[in-house]
């Protein structure tokens, strides 16, 4: 009797306490998972990335890039921005990088005069370097450090023989592009129309498709009216793509026009398997974020004094749709 | 040794130890989690307290600036100093999720407050419209300060939301390790007070059978208590106990043994006594006559017959008188020469007597009436059957530790069983005896009063004749024994 009832308090005892210490060693080795502190006197540089295009694909491929390249460089980075090319919203977060007095600013370039007002001014008097990215501001109006992306001019004439190669050397083109063009849609007109002026039988015109997407319709159907013989669009915009299409088809078939645009927006590689675009012009999103940060740094470490201002141009390159050609 | 007490306390004192333990350990991590509440809260108050000062500064700077006295100089420099503390304090707050946004807002209250300063600066110098328009920038930054704030709340909370979850998870556990060490603690209990009450209750059960045992009259069971105290204490004062009872059982049976043979000698003596009485047909009468008798033969002229007769006469004497005295071996020896004179009378020259005494030794105090039964062995088994040449030694040497006296004759002896049968008093005495006394009531009667048993030895063997050896101590001077 005695026996078996120090066994069985035993045999508890041993379980009890074979869970007792099991649980005690949870409890002492969850730690609780607060953030790692900092200790204050390492100070990572700082490196902002600021568009109006937080929403595009394009923009986060450019913000990828730079973040990976900012954490091979160990440098803090962040992507800031607003959502619809909300110019008063940007403005604000290019201000508010300035005031924070960050060590880089690379930013989406604006071309108004808000933008070249906080760049040349507040950025001088802070001392904050700007480096322009996808979207240039000439240096004389935003003395940026220096620019990366692609090369528009380029982008214009590499359409502008794709064009040619399509449709061949005679036709009626229609060329759409919004209110506002930004200095790196006009340098693809330019590049297009400079080019064009080599062919005779084509006859190109610009149609400005204003903002919003009423306009862009009426712009399509201003186009078609106007021109009824039309054999080709190239859209600045390619934003404005899917509603000019939409009303395009709306009047007639589609397929006989061949449609260009240029890649920074969000709907290209789509249409473009739909087989509605037929080419565009590809950018390298990844390679001007990670170039931009690289950029930045080697102004910062003083490697590269001065950036070339002329800026560093990434690839850029054609690609055709899948759909077939009239 | 370990004392009830000590047990008691030591039980006491795990209890306490392990209830501290266990409340220390709560405590502990109770504390740390409120710490750690409280870290958060100061986080978020510390951040408020920014965007507060700096409405404030705007404030005051606007009232600087409308009205430029000294008074509101110097309010507006009261709240700019607070804004610089809460600013400086900020810099605690950096972590890996938070270093960018905090080192930006850091920054960003230090252009608010270089542009406040601009303003007032301005001011000062009477460039109303350039202070105006930094005015509108610090406000601008203000607005900016708490939105900022406001963000960093939110991705605060996003981070510590994780950190929440956590101490909910840990706090769950911590009960189920309470509910573990509880139960633990219990069956610990159970046991350390199962042991604790065997610990006592086992050996006292053990006394109590040992006890039993005794009542049982059982002394010779040694109490065996597996314990180290007080009741182990107990059964050792218990044990002590029995064995004493043990010893004086014994020393009462050695007593009542020791009684009884003094009983037993009584009888013996009584014996003599009795055979000694039926003897004596009136003593004195024959005494007397005998006397007369030798005087007779004295005035006769038969000498012989004279002498033959004052020895009867003699040891009649001897014999009435000393059988409970102690005598002197010099009486006791020369009872026996009388006696042998008879008996030479008796057997003229068949009997050839020859004896040797240690002067020194005659002195020495022995019980009467035992050296002539002795002889008077010797004369009827060794002498009487023989036709002639019978030889009686009688010998007494002082031999320092002991007298020791020979008695031998050359009769027929006697072999190995005999003289056994003889020494334990198996055989009664034969008729002829003058005084009826045997060999076994000499041994026994020497014996008790020496109180040894190597008093008596007999040598013999059959056709080569008997010798008995007395060994006595040395007695002085004792009136009588029983």
């Amino acid at each position: 009797m005695r026996r078996k009832v120090i066994f069985v308090l035993c045999s508890l005892c041993a379980v009890l306490g074979f869970f007792t210490v099991l649980s005690v060693n949870k409890v002492l080795n969850s730690e609780w998972e607060l953030p790692s502190a900092v200790s204050s006197d390492q100070e990572r540089q700082r490196i902002v990335l600021i568009t109006q295009e937080l929403d595009t694909p394009f923009w986060k491929l450019v913000g990828q890039g730079a973040a990976n390249q900012a954490e091979r460089e160990d440098v803090g980075f962040e992507l800031w921005g607003s959502y619809g090319k909300n110019q008063e919203d940007f403005l604000k977060q290019v201000e508010i990088a300035l005031h924070s007095k960050v060590d880089g600013v690379i930013v989406q370039g604006n071309d108004t005069d808000e933008f070249q007002q906080l760049a040349r001014i507040k950025a001088a008097s802070y001392g904050i370097p700007i480096i322009t990215v996808a979207n240039d501001v000439p240096v004389e109006k935003s003395l940026r450090k220096t620019y990366v992306g692609s090369d528009h001019y380029a982008a214009g004439e590499l359409l502008v023989k794709q064009l040619v190669d399509d449709m061949g050397k005679s036709g009626e083109i229609v060329l759409l592009g919004d209110a506002e063009l930004e200095y790196s849609e006009r340098l693809r007109l330019d590049g297009m129309q400079d080019n064009l002026e080599q062919y005779a039988g084509i006859r190109s015109t610009y149609i400005e498709s204003g903002s919003s997407d009423e306009e862009a319709a009426d712009a399509a159907q201003q186009a078609l009216n106007e021109h009824p013989n039309v054999d080709a669009f190239i859209l600045l915009d390619i934003r404005q793509a899917r509603v000019i299409m939409q009303e395009i088809s709306s009047r007639t078939e589609l397929e006989p026009f061949y449609l260009y645009s240029f890649d920074d927006g969000s709907e290209a590689s789509a249409l473009l398997t739909e087989g509605k675009l037929d080419a565009i012009i590809e950018q390298s999103p990844e390679e001007m974020g990670e170039k931009s940060v690289e950029m930045m740094m080697k102004w910062l470490r003083n490697e590269v004094v001065p950036l070339d201002s002329a800026g560093y141009v990434t690839d850029i390159r054609i690609v055709e749709g899948k759909g077939e050609l009239p | 040794m370990n004392t009830i007490q000590k047990k008691i306390w030591m039980l006491a004192g795990i209890v306490i130890v392990m209830m501290f333990a266990i409340w220390l350990a709560l405590t502990f991590y109770n504390q740390k989690m409120q710490d750690q509440y409280n870290d958060i809260l100061q986080r978020y108050l510390q951040m408020n307290e920014v965007t507060a000062s700096s409405q404030q500064t705007v404030t005051n700077l606007n009232d600087y600036l409308s009205n430029p006295t000294a008074r509101s100089a110097n309010t507006l420099a009261s709240s700019q100093q607070r804004l610089q503390d809460a600013q400086s304090s900020l810099l605690e707050l950096r972590n890996a999720d938070n270093e960018f946004s905090l080192t930006n807002y850091s920054n960003m209250i230090e252009s608010f407050t270089e542009t406040v300063e601009r303003s007032t600066v301005f001011s000062e110098q009477g460039e109303n419209d350039t202070a105006l328009s930094e005015f509108t920038e610090a406000n601008r930054m203000s607005v900016y300060i708490s939105e900022m704030t406001l963000s960093i709340f939110n991705s605060e909370l996003r981070t510590y939301e994780r950190f929440y979850r956590d101490i909910i998870r840990q706090s769950q556990e911590l009960n189920t390790m309470g509910i573990l060490l509880l139960s633990l603690t219990s069956v610990l209990l159970l046991l350390f007070t199962y042991l604790f009450s065997l610990s006592i209750t086992k050996p006292v059960h053990q006394l109590t059978k040992a006890a039993n045992e005794l009542a049982k009259g059982r002394f010779d069971q040694p109490i065996r208590v597996n314990s180290n105290d007080e009741i182990s204490f107990l059964a050792k004062t218990f044990d002590h106990m029995r064995v004493n009872i043990n010893k004086l059982i014994l020393e009462i049976q050695q007593k009542a043994q020791v009684e009884s043979e003094l009983q037993e000698s009584q009888l013996l003596l009584q014996q003599s006594q009795m055979r000694h009485l039926q003897s004596q047909i009136n003593p004195h009468f024959l005494f007397n006559t005998l006397n007369t008798l030798s005087k007779k033969a004295y005035l006769d002229g038969a000498e012989d017959t004279s002498d033959l007769l004052v020895s009867v006469a003699g040891l009649l004497r001897y014999n009435l008188k000393r059988l409970d005295h102690t005598v002197t071996l010099e009486e006791e020896a020369h009872v026996l020469t009388q006696y042998m004179d008879i008996q030479k009378a008796r057997f003229s020259d068949r009997l050839t007597f020859h004896i040797d005494l240690d002067q020194s030794a005659l002195l020495y105090q022995m019980p009467s009436l035992t050296l002539q039964p002795l002889i008077e062995n010797a004369v009827i088994h060794g002498i009487e059957p023989k036709e002639d040449d019978g030889e009686i030694w009688f010998r007494i040497k002082d031999e320092t530790q002991y007298i020791r006296i020979e008695i031998e004759d050359n009769g027929q002896g006697m072999d190995g069983n005999k003289i056994e049968q003889l020494l334990k008093g198996g055989i009664t005495p034969q008729e002829g005896h003058a005084t009826g006394i045997g060999f076994s009531n000499v041994a026994k009667r020497l014996q008790l009063f020496y109180g040894s048993d190597n008093v008596v030895e007999i040598e013999s063997m059959p056709q080569c004749g008997t010798k008995i050896i007395l060994k006595l101590p040395k007695v002085m001077e004792v009136e009588s024994y029983v």
